[in-house]
């Protein structure tokens, strides 16, 4: 182990503290830009009630190719039914089952060109590439910045020193920028430094923020199902799947004796 | 918290999805402030080495207990598993945790 180093105290006031007060104003900034970016493209989005009953709209004016909405609400129904299939008798639950998997017109089953034409239809929807851009540059932009800023302005030097010991795989990551061999794992250079408080400060965004915070949108993609939104194919094969395995269970014969004890629990208080 | 659900004598789960997400919500919530707070302490106190990190789990398992306390000790009510009261948002903190215990050790 390496002796110990004294760092520059004008190195804490010049660049650690500049640069994290950066990132943190730039976190901020990101989400209000994003929040003005996101409040006028906000399409007239169905009724969010409607969407959580997962009732779909089919009107007489849709277009054959299913809409980007309808597949996703056809799957959170089917989701619905597969949550609460306790609750409903066997031959209703069999009817259900029959009505979205049926191998030739259920609504969880897509004709193979039919999901290629909703796939093309979906890139070539401008609308859509072009939400999906300004998410993606309300994230990128920033960041490349603060890099290049950071880069720039304060690469090439020992910047803090972490408190822990750590092996020497670690020296790629944490002295990203120096190329000195003799000198302690637990120094960091500025550039990772950067890095660390890009994933560090997440958790502070999202405590300042509140909860709908730009950070966090790159998770929430991923749930949705791919950076190019929502394939709709994939997802209905996989509901259908999940549907045709579920084992049906009705719970309500059973019923009866949990509201008797329950009722018994009322009366002993 | 909101009740998220109750279950009956058999094991006929009823969750309300919404109520359970707010749940895990308000748990990620707690945990990130005390992974903060707690490395603000850390630092503060002088931890180095393993033992900030004993600090933190230490702490993570008091928000446990304490989380535990909070569902009146009847976590079937308001989660689906034991595991989110263990361990949900443990890892998620424990970069902001490292991040906060090494400034104030720079500072002083």
């Amino acid at each position: 182990m390496a002796e110990e180093l004294v760092l520059d105290t004008a190195i804490r006031d010049w660049v650690l503290i500049p640069l994290s007060v950066v990132m943190v104003l730039i976190g901020v900034l990101r989400y209000f830009v994003s929040k003005l970016m996101r409040s006028p493209a906000a399409s007239p989005s169905p009724d969010p009630k409607l969407v959580r009953e997962g009732s779909v709209i089919y009107s007489s004016s849709l277009p054959p190719i299913p809409s980007r909405s309808v597949p996703r609400q056809v799957v959170i129904r089917a989701r619905n039914l597969r949550t609460n299939v306790q609750f409903i008798p066997a031959k209703a639950f069999k009817a259900r089952k029959a009505y979205y998997t049926n191998e030739e017109n259920g609504l969880l089953h897509v004709p193979k060109e039919d999901a290629q034409k909703a796939q093309a239809a979906m890139f070539s929807d401008p609308n859509m590439a072009m939400d999906m851009m300004k998410k993606n540059l309300s994230m990128i932009v920033p960041q490349t910045l603060t890099f290049a800023w950071v880069n720039f302005f304060f690469s090439g030097f020992v910047a803090a020193k972490i408190p822990f010991p750590l092996t020497q795989r670690f020296r790629g990551m944490l002295q990203n920028g120096i190329d000195l061999s003799t000198v302690d794992v637990s120094y960091v250079s500025s550039r990772s430094w950067y890095f660390l408080n890009l994933f560090g400060l997440r958790g502070l965004f999202s405590l300042i923020l509140g909860e709908e915070n730009a950070t966090d949108d790159a998770q929430k993609m991923m749930q949705m199902g791919g950076g190019f939104g929502f394939n709709p194919t994939m997802s209905l094969g996989a509901e259908k799947d999940s549907l045709v395995i579920i084992q049906h269970d009705w719970a309500l014969p059973k019923m009866e004796r949990h509201a008797e004890d329950v009722l018994r629990k009322l009366l002993k208080k | 918290m909101a009740a998220a659900g109750g279950v009956s004598s058999d094991d006929v789960p009823i969750l309300q999805a919404e109520n359970l997400t707010s749940n895990v919500k308000s748990i990620y919530y707690s945990r990130t402030f005390l992974s903060i707070i707690g490395g603000v302490v850390a630092g503060i106190w002088g931890f180095t080495g393993l033992m900030g990190f004993v600090f933190y789990f230490l702490i993570m398992m008091v928000a446990s207990i304490g989380l535990l306390a909070k569902s009146k000790f009847s976590v079937q009510t308001y989660f689906d598993s034991w595991n989110r009261i263990l361990i949900e948002g443990v890892f998620g903190g424990l970069m902001s945790f490292v991040l906060f215990w090494s400034y104030p050790l720079m500072m002083i």
